[in-house]
């Protein structure tokens, strides 16, 4: 019976937070758990745990899912029943497809995000370490991670950002560029403002100050930020000095006006300001936008610039899809030639079985030779079955190519050349065609 | 077919490659064609460079013919376009520079034998300059322009809080787009300026008048005009963002209408075909 692949697993959509941390597979097991199923009739296989899935890669021969699913439920002191209700099984092609849509990020949570990738490659590494992959699954998962590179390559499903922290530092680096020489400041705080705080940061800003009503939490989240804390009555004196504004403040009147920024303007020569208000009701008078070389966003167009962002993503996945179901093909291809990898094994070592008996026999009856005349004699029978045997396997290979597959060529050829018969039985055929 | 027809026959198809790859890099978003559209309009303004250093532009019997005229332009825009790759450390300027650039190179070539007969005073030094700092200007102009538009187009979006999309994605960030314009308004105004200068003070002993009120001339006091205001309030007032690049649009369409327009179909000074 041929070893067939399967893809286990459940995720965000099958499964609720509660039930995929009941079920995860990593931190709470022994490094021996990705081992377990390469037991019994198992094979290969791999385990992806995320914050958002769990699955099971097995390539082997009986029945693997159940395998997988008392192993799996057994690691977590569950029973298989309750794991069953939320896990879905795919084979072959359909297993191909669905981990090309996972490494790709199309099957994630946050269409197009990148760490899902890396996380794969973690996974594929362990099971590496561990031993517990081979040709399939090694084949398998070099070709996800290419499919991966090519979506975001040819695609722009991970373009664009979709929260909205990271969009407001995209903003910024569409209005400033190069993000070195500019200097940002955080007014209140709070969550989000200090995730924009941390990706400007990261984005290579030059400086952050804070401002805050109470001193000591503005100088806590300098330190935080290795920024610079700044009284809050020095907030508009200090403004002109800064490129990038973030406001989360819970003051219910706006902080800034249009005319406090203009008087700003002036002492900065117009160089241009982005403000980033969170806050809501909001820090930063609408009418702020209106003014040359100013730039207004509030939290519901931050949100916009999301929510059009994922709409450009979710297009943007149709190609992506149409690219994963190109490569499922290819990968197909691969996969029926291995079926005809037993049968030209078996060609292979036939032909040369024959040629050393053949050959044996010749020497024989030369009799002593030397090591020459030996040499080019193996040499010429080595070449004969490499030439004989050339037709046959390319058959074979072109079978994987056509629709029927290459299994009626396979037998055929194990027919033609007795490959299904005992060695003695050949050899005995062969005696008897030389009486 | 002598030897400066042999290197246009490189020139032509190299700023055609790079057009064309530039625009599909720009079109379908590829960084490897838009970097190679760059590299080829290097190219071809290193071929055109030894083109005009072997004496292309003064082979024919009369002196510079109106399609050496063109191309000596196309040169120029070239030349500031890799001056704005290396200032901006962004190869945009390079590529919006290689498609001009072909499209006065193609102008040029039914020109090639269009002899432009000058009367020997017009070799003055003054006419060297005239021309020489005109041309520069304009290149830094064309340059401007097109950094102006893309800020008009991105500034528009990120303005009414649209989506970025299509090749704004691939574009300069608005800073450096004001920092184009600023660099080529910082040196194309001392350069017209100095154009101009030198074209009234050659003027008087070639035409016998400074001031002739020549279309061109007076077409160019105005737009030099406007290039002074636009300058003076840059540096000054510190004119920033979307109407220094508003600005500079008015005045290379009005540079381009004086050129292509002027100096061919209108009997002046400068219409250098009827002459």
């Amino acid at each position: 019976m041929a070893s067939e692949l399967y893809l286990i697993g459940l995720n965000y959509r099958t499964a609720g937070v509660d039930i995929r941390e009941r079920f995860a597979l990593t931190n709470h097991c022994s490094k021996e758990t990705w081992m377990l199923p390469c037991e019994g009739g198992i094979k290969e296989s791999l385990i992806l745990s995320t914050c958002n899935r769990v699955e099971v890669l097995a390539v082997g021969e009986g029945d693997v899912p159940a395998t997988v699913l008392s192993r799996w439920a057994q690691a977590r002191g569950r029973k298989a029943d309750e794991l069953a209700r939320y896990v879905y099984s795919y084979t072959g092609l359909e297993a191909v497809r669905h981990l090309f849509s996972v490494a790709s990020s199309l099957d994630s949570m946050v269409l197009g995000e990148p760490q899902i990738l890396g996380q794969l490659k973690k996974a594929y590494r362990a099971a590496v370490t561990s031993k517990a992959t081979g040709t399939v699954l090694n084949s398998l998962l070099h070709k996800a991670f290419s499919v991966a590179k090519r979506v975001r390559t040819e695609t722009a499903v991970a373009s664009s950002a979709v929260s909205i922290s990271y969009a407001a530092v995209e903003l910024a680096k569409r209005i400033f560029g190069d993000m070195h020489e500019h200097r940002a400041m955080l007014v209140g705080a709070g969550e989000m403002a200090e995730l924009a705080a941390t990706h400007l940061l990261q984005a290579g800003i030059r400086q952050l100050l804070v401002a805050n009503r109470t001193l000591e939490r503005g100088q806590e989240l300098a330190r935080q930020f290795n920024g610079l804390a700044v009284p809050f009555d020095q907030l508009i004196p200090t403004l002109s000095d800064v490129d990038i504004i973030i406001t989360s403040t819970g003051s219910l009147e706006p902080i800034l006006h249009a005319r406090d920024v203009k008087d700003m303007l002036k002492k900065r020569r117009q160089s241009p300001m982005f403000f980033i208000d969170i806050a809501v009701p909001r820090d930063i008078d609408p009418d702020v936008n209106g003014l040359d070389n100013v730039y207004l966003y509030d939290i519901d167009d931050l949100k916009e610039v999301v929510e059009e962002n994922l709409a450009a993503r979710r297009s943007e996945a149709v190609k992506a899809e149409a690219i994963v179901a190109e490569e499922v093909e290819l990968f197909a291809v691969w996969m029926k030639s291995l079926d005809a990898q037993p049968t030209i094994v078996d060609l292979i070592h036939r032909g040369e079985h024959m040629a050393q008996e053949e050959l044996a026999r010749t020497l024989r009856r030369l009799g002593p030779v030397d090591d020459a005349t030996r040499e080019a004699l193996e040499t010429l029978v080595d070449a004969l079955v490499r030439k004989m045997n050339h037709d046959p396997i390319m058959f074979l290979k072109r079978g994987t190519m056509s629709q029927e597959g290459c299994m009626p060529r396979i037998n055929l050829l194990r027919r033609i050349f007795r490959l299904d018969e005992p060695a003695g039985k050949d050899h005995a055929a062969h005696a008897a065609a030389r009486e | 077919m002598n030897s400066f027809e042999l290197l246009a026959g490189f020139i032509l198809p190299l700023y055609g490659l790079a057009s064309f790859s530039g625009i599909a890099g720009i079109v379908a978003r590829k960084r490897p064609l838009r970097q190679g559209g760059a590299l080829l309009a290097v190219c071809g303004f290193a071929a055109q460079t030894v083109s005009l250093l072997g004496g292309s532009h003064a082979l024919l019997p009369q002196g510079l013919s109106w399609g050496a005229y063109l191309q000596l332009m196309a040169w120029f825009l070239v030349l500031c376009g890799l001056l704005g790759w290396w200032r901006m450390k962004t190869p945009t300027p390079a590529i919006f520079a290689a498609p001009l650039a072909l499209i006065f190179f193609c102008m040029a070539l039914p020109y090639q034998q269009q002899a432009i007969v000058l009367p020997p005073q017009l070799s003055a030094p003054f006419y060297a300059l005239h021309i020489g700092s005109l041309f520069l200007c304009l290149g830094l102009m064309a340059l401007a322009f097109g950094a102006g538009i893309l800020f008009v187009l991105l500034e528009k979006r990120l303005k009414r809080k649209s989506l970025v999309k299509g090749f704004l994605q691939d574009m300069p960030a608005l800073s450096v787009l004001d920092r184009i314009n600023a660099a080529a308004v910082a040196t194309g105004f001392p350069l017209y300026t100095l154009g101009i200068v030198s074209g009234y003070l050659w003027a008087k002993p070639v035409f016998g008048t400074t001031v002739s009120g020549d279309p061109k001339e007076i077409l160019s006091v105005i737009i030099w005009g406007l290039y002074a205001v636009l300058f003076h309030n840059r540096l000054i007032c510190g004119w920033k963002g979307r109407k220094p690049a508003l600005f500079i649009i008015a005045i290379f369409a009005l540079s381009v209408f004086s050129v292509l327009f002027i100096n061919v179909f209108l009997t002046t000074h400068h219409s250098i075909i009827r002459q």
